[in-house]
């Protein structure tokens, strides 16, 4: 195991990972950025170190800054949690070449799945059921049409790199297409740095399912069953569930057992997530794999018991799995409610402030994971994530009525935030039914949708 | 219930006085140690507001006093004190003396520097080692009770600091000694991040009055590294 490990990221998740390290005994230092040095991560931390101003690109996703503070600070391996430098392939390297350990897979799995449309012909090789796309990256607004058309539309246009649905367009006719293209790439260009895009078929009423894996370095691996995350906003999580509602109990282990079968056959190694689109006859089109720990991965560790932070930790220090799938027992439904900084009345824009009161729910099967508090300043630099409500119950109905519960008891005063479109979610007869598809609140327009629940 | 507000704050501003567990060539040791802690309490409750009110009426970035075996370095911090440093043995369930949380809180009537103020020092035998008193938590917390005082007040109070450019090893320069005369952007070291030379740049014109951090140190990013006295500061007051 590790002896420190700098934590490089902010906000819950570097208070997740601390809390891992924590439970591991191992100690751990928390880099930040100038804003957030009175962040709760760094008031808990064993240490802290600032390693740049608020602008990300200075701190956060500096490589050099990062290595550095963890050399003087004497530790053995970073955790770079999600977003940020946590996917990127010649960093996990640059980690490696100074004798430190990235935690999450080794530069060289990073690279095998870097590519999007690359990974989906891999894992298409072993056996996954892949959606249609495009072959190889669109070299121009030629080829591009050219594609489209063999694919037939409507298709997505999405970048190879990142995610967070930016840089993603869906289009329905040429001529939107070759406009789209182009807010595409710089969109692409700007956030991850790689303009280079493709393109997949795009489902009207499809379901977003993924399986949660974990693989040790010994090509050993389980799966931990799944997570609905159909509901979203313009292809931005806002409410993730499992087990999902849009398949049998039988399609679902089938799913997974064909999911984890893949990917330690590709050689993937430590925690990952396969993501799927499920069509309306409930069939599976793999889509990507993120190879880090997801923002929703509570859901996970509600159903299965299992500390995926830990895991992957564990992972990363070359230790083995020590689980065998049979051991795997998920129990009940939960779901995680995103807590962001964001103002449903005025189209979902983000928002900073200060923190006047905070009280975070309890009671049977709920967890909160946050950094707030009372009198923190949510800067306006980061992403608009506050938190993460997550609701467990023996059944589906009961995790909702929990749910329910809990987001009434949420305090948050001070900062606008996102809780009246959960509420709202959770009036939803689509969703209540468990037929909710990742197009429903685009479709209806957040604004009706509240209003919806308004009335109901 | 939400917590109360002032209550996060006591737990927030961690200006709580810590001896590092890692005892230094001049630390003293067993017996000694109760008479170490008496002496703490005599210099936070005689020495220290003293000299937060020196260090404010004059108008100087530093001051040091010694007492006994104790020296006690007091240091305005520039938008914040600095963090790093912090020893897992200054997590908060070992701190010690914790009434004296809170420490930098402006608890005085008289002007006094704000929040987690980078309580410096340490055993007289021992310049270079890690720090027997040491400020513990982030101490920016503090500056919600009273904002706007600190930026108000502090600049002019203050001489002009050289700050870290980067996170490393700083290596000070031939101009980042006591007396040089300085010229606003001047190169007074560099700060070593990954190999990578980062220059540390004097801020104003003026007078290099103290080096804060010895050669070889690791440094975060804006961390105090050269103290200035600023030319026309002299005779200003």
């Amino acid at each position: 195991m590790f002896n420190k490990i700098l934590i490089a990221n902010r906000g819950e998740i570097a208070l997740r990972v601390l809390r891992a390290c924590r439970t591991l005994g191992v100690e751990a230092v928390v880099a930040y950025s100038e804003p957030d040095r009175a962040s709760l991560p760094v008031q808990l931390a064993d240490e802290a170190i600032c390693i740049g101003p608020s602008d990300a690109r200075r701190s956060y996703l500096s490589a050099p800054a990062v290595i550095s503070a963890a050399i003087v600070t004497g530790c053995d391996a970073i955790h770079p949690g999600y977003g940020f430098l946590s996917e990127d392939e010649t960093f996990a390297e640059v980690v490696r070449a100074h004798d430190l350990t990235f935690i999450g897979p080794p530069p060289e799995v990073l690279d095998r799945f870097a590519s999007k449309e690359g990974t989906r012909r891999l894992l298409g090789s072993y056996g996954l059921p892949t959606i249609p796309g495009s072959v190889g990256m669109l070299r121009d607004d030629e080829h591009a049409l050219e594609e489209a058309a063999r694919i037939g539309y409507p298709v997505l246009i999405k970048p190879s790199a990142g995610g967070g649905g930016k840089g993603m367009r869906m289009v329905r006719t040429p001529r939107e297409l070759e406009s789209a293209i182009k807010v595409c790439r710089s969109e692409a260009k700007s956030a991850f740095g790689d303009d280079s895009l493709y393109l997949e078929k795009w489902l009207d009423e499809n379901r977003h399912v993924e399986v949660q894996v974990a693989v040790d370095r010994y090509g050993h691996g389980v799966h931990l069953g799944e997570r609905d995350c159909s509901v979203q906003r313009r292809h931005q999580k806002i409410l993730e569930e499992g087990p999902t509602p849009a398949m049998s109990p039988a399609a679902r282990a089938e799913l997974c057992e064909r999911a984890i079968h893949a990917v330690v056959a590709a050689g993937y190694e430590n925690v990952g997530t396969l993501e799927f689109l499920v069509d309306a006859n409930g069939d599976p089109f793999f889509i990507e794999i993120n190879c880090r720990i997801q923002v929703e991965h509570p859901v996970t560790e509600m159903l299965t018991g299992i500390d995926l932070v830990v895991t992957q930790i564990r992972i990363a220090a070359g230790e083995p799995l020590g689980l065998a799938q049979a051991e795997i027992q998920p129990r009940g439904h939960a779901i995680e409610f995103r807590i962001n900084a964001e103002d449903p009345a005025h189209d979902f824009r983000p928002g900073a402030g200060t923190v006047q009161r905070y009280h975070a729910p309890g009671g049977p099967g709920i967890r909160m994971d946050s950094h707030l508090f009372p009198g923190y300043e949510v800067p306006p630099f980061y992403d608009s994530l506050l938190g993460k409500l997550i609701a467990w119950g023996p059944d589906r109905a009961t995790a909702i009525e929990r749910g329910r519960a809990a987001l009434d008891e949420l305090v948050v005063d001070g900062i606008t935030t996102n809780v009246e479109i959960h509420k709202a979610i959770l009036a939803n007869d689509a969703f209540l039914e468990g037929r909710i598809t990742t197009n429903l609140l685009d479709r209806v327009g957040s604004a009706a949708f509240l209003a919806a629940a308004a009335r109901s | 219930m939400p917590e109360d507000p002032s209550a996060a704050r006591a737990r927030t501003d961690g200006d709580a006085v810590t001896r590092t567990g890692d005892a230094s060539p001049g630390a003293p040791e067993g017996g000694d140690r109760v008479a170490d802690l008496a002496g703490i309490d005599r210099l936070l409750d005689g020495l220290v507001p003293t000299l937060m009110a020196k260090v404010a009426t004059l108008g100087v970035g530093e001051l040091e006093v010694r007492q006994g075996d104790w020296r006690i370095r007091l240091r305005r911090p520039i938008g914040g004190p600095s963090q790093f440093g912090r020893r897992a043995t200054d997590r908060p369930g070992q701190r010690i003396h914790p009434g004296h949380e809170g420490l930098g809180a402006p608890a005085t009537p008289r002007p006094a520097p704000q929040g987690g103020s980078a309580l410096g020092g340490g055993p007289a035998t021992n310049g270079s080692g890690g720090p027997a008193l040491a400020a513990v938590g982030p101490g920016h917390r503090a500056d919600t009770a009273g904002q706007g005082d600190e930026p108000a007040e502090l600049p002019s109070a203050h001489g002009p600091v050289a700050t870290s450019p980067a996170v490393g090893v700083f290596q000070p320069g031939a101009k980042a000694v006591g007396g040089t005369r300085v010229q606003a952007g001047d190169r007074l070291g560099v700060v070593d991040m990954l190999g990578v030379p980062q220059d540390v740049l004097a801020p104003a014109d003026g007078i290099v009055i103290g080096v804060i951090v010895e050669a070889g140190t690791a440094v975060e990013y804006g961390q105090d590294l050269v103290h200035i006295e600023a030319s026309g500061a002299v005779g200003a007051r």
